[in-house]
């Protein structure tokens, strides 16, 4: 049996080492919560410096088709998109444009094809909230496209081209209606 | 016990089932050896030179042939030739431009069978009136006492679709001009744009697709041009297929034709080639005879084959 004086020795030892691992805990707590909120603001910072980058370049690279397209010049427009589109193929917004301009001509499937593009490049471009926003005019295409698109199916249904624009036209309202990939 | 007795046909009869039989399977055996046989000939329309034809669509034809496992050959033929020999008979298919399909519709029967995509407008193109950015020609109205260039007289978006352009904008090519022209032999169109980028000519008449391509080669610029007039978008170059060929066999190159992908190929010439990227085309596309009547429209009122008045 232990004698009460070590007893009491061993009660002091312990608050002790309670002690001294809560001023390591708080100190820990303390001491970390600077730089990983730090962390947090400057991957938020970063995203939208990014994104107000992307903007800006977008703005000053379309600008000119921005311009053509004010002026009625549609094919002129195209071949401006076709240009930009050698330096940046991969670009979305390209892709939104030429699909403007193609179901303003006529060229439902291509338009179509080029929205589809554009999606897949860039989700953002169906987001409501997004200043890139082309939610509007692809809600559009979708109306339309789905009851001209089914028409031709419904006497030609093997039509491929028309098969392959339903599918599309699908993806794309889908994606409006908040669909993943 | 007797046995029952056997029924009796007159040797004769036999005799002549027997050959009856030999005959018909004769027959039947000659009539799939000569189909196997049969050659179709598919006439090319010649959009610059014989020899530019045969290397775009010789490995098409090639293609038609193993994937079909009938037999075709090309015949590379001049536009203004093309209606005879075809209603000579000496091919059942035709590649032509869709003016051509056309005129072969109205007059011959031909029928559709699959046309090119190739572009932004994919199955179809769109003509354009272009001038010179600094050449202070703003309007279709300014062009009024001004040189331009037409491409080939028979090109849908290279001449039929600005002469109508012209027309209904109020001005008759052949009055209110200072004149046109056409460029001689091949490379037409390519003729149209540098001889409008070098001033030989005020204003020209420019496939939409040919500005599209020459863009994308980087051989003119976007800012280059200035577009004054644009049509409505109609079918690019387009299969047909006489109306005597069987169903069959035209079902099989439709359905051939539709399943062509950037990576089919074919043995041409001693190598394997993609056979899209040899005939400079994206895809084809099933459109209908109906999809031509803005075309129609068009040739009607610029009093082109196969309405033309004189």
């Amino acid at each position: 049996m232990l004698s009460r004086g070590l007893f009491d020795k061993l009660l002091w030892l312990a608050l002790l080492l309670l002690a001294a691992a809560l001023v390591v805990v708080v100190v820990r707590a303390t001491g970390s919560s600077g730089p990983s909120a730090n962390k947090v603001l400057d991957k938020a910072m970063e995203r939208a410096m990014t994104y107000q980058s992307r903007v800006a370049l977008i703005r000053e690279l379309y600008g000119p088709v921005e311009v053509l397209l004010q002026a009625g010049q549609d094919q002129s427009a195209l071949l401006k998109l076709a240009e930009i589109e050698k330096t940046y193929p991969g670009e979305a917004h390209g892709q939104m444009l030429k699909g403007s301009i193609q179901a303003r001509l006529g060229a439902i499937d291509e338009a179509v094809a080029s929205y589809a593009t554009g999606v897949k490049l860039r989700g953002d471009y169906v987001d409501k909230e997004n200043p890139l926003s082309w939610r509007v005019e692809i809600g559009r295409i979708v109306e339309t496209g789905l009851q001209t698109v089914s028409a031709r199916l419904a006497t030609n249904p093997d039509n491929r081209t028309a098969k392959a624009t339903m599918k599309q036209l699908y993806y794309l309202q889908s994606r409006l209606a908040g669909g993943c990939e | 016990m007797k046995s029952l007795p056997c029924p009796s046909f007159p040797r004769q009869h036999l005799l002549f089932a027997g050959i009856l039989l030999t005959v018909v399977l004769l027959f039947v055996a000659c009539k799939g050896e000569e189909q196997s046989n049969t050659v179709y000939r598919i006439g090319y329309m010649n959009c610059n030179t014989e020899s530019e034809t045969i290397a775009r669509f010789g490995p098409l034809t090639a293609y038609l042939s193993e994937k079909t496992g009938l037999k075709f050959e090309m015949v590379t033929v001049n536009t203004e030739d093309f209606e005879e020999r075809f209603n000579q008979g000496e091919f059942a298919f035709s590649h032509t431009n869709s003016l051509l399909y056309v005129i072969l519709k109205e007059r011959s029967g031909l029928k559709l069978l699959a046309s090119e995509k190739r572009g932004q407008f994919g199955a179809r193109s769109a003509g354009t009136i272009i001038a010179r950015k600094d050449s202070g020609i703003t309007t279709l109205a300014d062009l009024k006492g001004k040189r331009l260039v037409f491409g080939p007289f028979m090109a849908p978006t290279g001449f039929v679709a600005q002469y109508d352009l012209l027309l209904r904008a109020g001005i008759d090519p052949e009055k209110d001009l200072a004149y046109y022209a056409v460029p001689p032999g091949s490379y037409k169109h390519e003729k149209v744009l540098y001889g409008l980028l070098y001033g030989q000519y005020d204003a020209a008449a420019a496939p939409a697709l040919d500005l599209e391509v020459m863009t994308r080669e980087g051989k003119i610029a976007a800012d280059d041009f200035v577009v004054l007039a644009q049509s409505a978008i109609i079918p690019y170059c387009t299969f047909g297929v006489g109306s005597d060929v069987d169903a069959k066999v035209v079902a099989k190159v439709r359905k051939a034709l539709a399943e062509l992908t950037p990576a089919s190929t074919a043995e041409f010439d001693g190598e394997r080639v993609k056979v899209l990227k040899a005939a400079w085309v994206d895809g084809f596309e099933e459109l209908l005879d109906s999809d031509f009547d803005p075309l129609r429209e068009m040739a009607k009122r610029a009093k082109m084959p196969p309405y033309e008045e004189y």
